[in-house]
């Protein structure tokens, strides 16, 4: 029972592959594969390079005005409350003016980014890298399924289960035949995915070679779509409408009754009194002074 | 200083890259012998910002054969780089010739207005050439853009100070606090602004947090100590002074008084080995305290 059942194993894995496959199929895709790479590359740096315009001031100014915002909404508690209240006000009244914005007459109105130079621009730009992307791999993977359909190229000297077969044998229907033997599709696929340890070798860390980002890029084209500009006055408004919601409750309230506590000069029943009468005040403050007790308890 | 090891010069030069200290003559030392021994080509593309830092550092130790050298290299490889420009106008600002480091500056801001090292740069040439007022205006421009940059709020706030507009350095020191509220520094140097500006309760706030954040700081503690000293006689004269926002018992004052004086006698007496000076030191504070 045991030996028809081996000879068959040994029979299926008796496949004889003409050393010129090797020669002429296995290694050439691969150098094509990594020199394609090498090409995207430097098509990439070429692209960007000529078309790395710059953001103006005006733009800059836009994104940190509402990091500003954000700042204060923050560690607003730092500050005494009537620098507090200065800063808000001018904050809440500017982006409500949308004086922060890139170009304040555009402030009611939808942003298109047709109109947009900028954007224009960007848009042009992931076009570009994607088109640098996408056409080498059509190409090469029409090359392949045009001249070597259905060749078989190698042997992995490892067992592998059946479900590794549409893998590793795409472009070959045969069900029989065992799955360590990689056909020419798979092996460009192989090489797409995994190559990429060696162009970091050849071009170093940060490099456009590899065909994995641009699988990535393209799922995310949908969810993000990265050239479209954000809206900037929406989230001024947005920003604003948080920040007239922050309350200020001034951190360095009880400093001096913390500080004693903290040099053993006051008791901690001071300081008990005192997160139990935050805990009486209104709701809208009681998670920030729970916050508060708890890191006073910590210092101390 | 004596044994130079390629690796280590390497790795302590990217160190100090990172964290920006201007350890210049150690710099300029290790750039030196990387240089000397033919150690650049092996560097790769780092070659490049090594240059720049050592550029950087033969222009504080004035090694003018180093910068040239560096600069041409530099040069060579990236012609027309607005970066390569700007040290360039660095050298300029070295060998005095501010304005035409200052024209320099202009002729990259005109092509690139949001070049953040140019703008910077040139807010320093007004301050070597003396024009405050300008260099006031250029940094709140700045600012007004680059919101988030702590070391050029710290920068206007010195200006400010130097011109005694306490108010206006009180706010560029509290922008610098929310942007690092865990900072001691910022806090103390708010402190004391609010303290010249006769704005004792707060100020005494902000040395309390200062010491919070910083035990047994002494200029904290220093300023503690006046601040209740001045509250405590002010309170002696009049209580309707102390009927501000911010109330402060009694109590607690003389108490934080008390325990200033305690910390700064202890510190003060704990370093013996300083010899002579030490103890004299020692008898002024110990003096100061026991007056007021």
């Amino acid at each position: 029972m045991s030996q028809p059942l081996t000879s068959m194993l040994v029979e299926s894995q008796a496949l004889y592959l003409d050393p010129a496959i090797r020669d002429w199929v296995l290694i050439p895709i691969m150098v094509v594969m990594v020199l394609v790479g090498i090409f995207r590359d430097q098509v990439t740096l070429l692209i960007g390079s000529t078309s790395g315009k710059k953001a103006g001031i005006k733009a800059i100014r836009e994104t940190k005005a509402l990091t500003r915002g954000v700042t204060l909404r923050n560690y607003g508690n730092n500050i005494p409350s009537s620098s507090f209240l200065i800063r808000k006000n001018y904050l809440c009244s500017s982006y409500k003016k949308g004086d922060f914005l890139k170009n304040p007459a555009s402030a009611n109105q939808v942003v298109n980014p047709m109109t947009d130079p900028a954007g224009m621009e960007m848009m042009m730009e992931g076009m570009k890298k994607n088109f640098a992307m996408i056409i080498p791999q059509t190409v090469i993977m029409g090359w392949i399924n045009f001249f070597f359909s259905g060749f078989v190229l190698i042997k992995l000297p490892f067992p592998l289960t059946l479900r590794f077969k549409t893998m590793l044998q795409r472009g070959v229907e045969t069900p029989d035949m065992d799955v360590t033997w990689v056909s020419s599709l798979s092996w460009y696929f192989l090489n797409l995915f995994g190559l990429r340890s060696i162009f970091t070798l050849l071009l170093g860390e940060d490099n456009a070679a590899d065909g994995m980002r641009d699988m990535a890029a393209m799922s995310q084209m949908g969810a993000a779509s990265p050239g479209q500009p954000q809206d900037f006055n929406k989230l001024f408004l947005a920003e604003s409408e948080n920040l007239e919601l922050t309350p200020h409750n001034w951190e360095l309230d009880d400093i001096e009754v913390r500080l004693l506590v903290k040099y053993g000069k006051r008791e901690l029943v001071d300081n008990k009194d005192i997160i139990e009468m935050e805990d009486i005040s209104p709701i809208s403050s009681n998670d920030l002074s729970d916050v508060k007790g708890k890191s006073k308890k910590k210092r101390t | 200083m004596v044994s130079f090891d390629y690796k280590t010069a390497v790795t302590t030069l990217q160190e100090l890259r990172k964290s920006g200290e201007r350890k210049s003559e150690l710099v300029v030392f290790l750039g030196e012998s990387l240089i000397n021994r033919g150690y650049t080509g092996k560097l790769g593309d780092e070659v490049w910002s090594v240059y720049e830092q050592i550029f950087i550092a033969a222009l504080d130790l004035e090694n003018d054969q180093l910068t040239i050298k560096c600069l041409e290299n530099l040069n060579k490889r990236f012609p027309g780089s607005p970066r390569v420009k700007i040290l360039e106008g660095m050298k300029l600002e070295a060998d005095d010739k501010l304005d035409s480091a200052l024209a320099l500056y202009e002729d990259i801001l005109k092509e690139d207005e949001a070049n953040i090292a140019a703008s910077k740069r040139r807010i320093a040439v007004y301050k070597a050439k003396g024009q405050d007022g300008q260099a006031i205006d250029a940094l709140t421009r700045y600012l007004d853009a680059v919101y988030n940059d702590a070391e050029a709020w710290l920068e206007l706030s010195a200006l400010y100070l130097n011109y005694h507009l306490y108010q206006q350095a009180g706010f560029c020191l509290e922008e610098l606090i929310l942007l690092q509220p865990q900072n001691h520094f910022y806090h103390l140097k708010y402190a004391e602004v609010l303290y010249t500006s006769d704005n004792i309760p707060v100020a005494l706030k902000q040395f309390c947090r200062v010491l919070e954040l910083c035990e047994d700081n002494i200029r904290a503690l220093c300023g503690i100590k006046l601040c209740t000293s001045r509250l405590l006689n002010l309170s002696n004269i009049s209580n309707a002074s102390t009927s501000n926002s911010v109330y402060l018992e009694s109590k607690t004052i003389s108490d934080l008084n008390a325990l200033a004086v305690e910390r700064l006698t202890a510190i003060y007496s704990k370093n013996q080995h300083g010899g002579k000076t030490a103890i004299e030191i020692k008898n002024v504070v110990i003096d100061w305290l026991s007056q007021s």
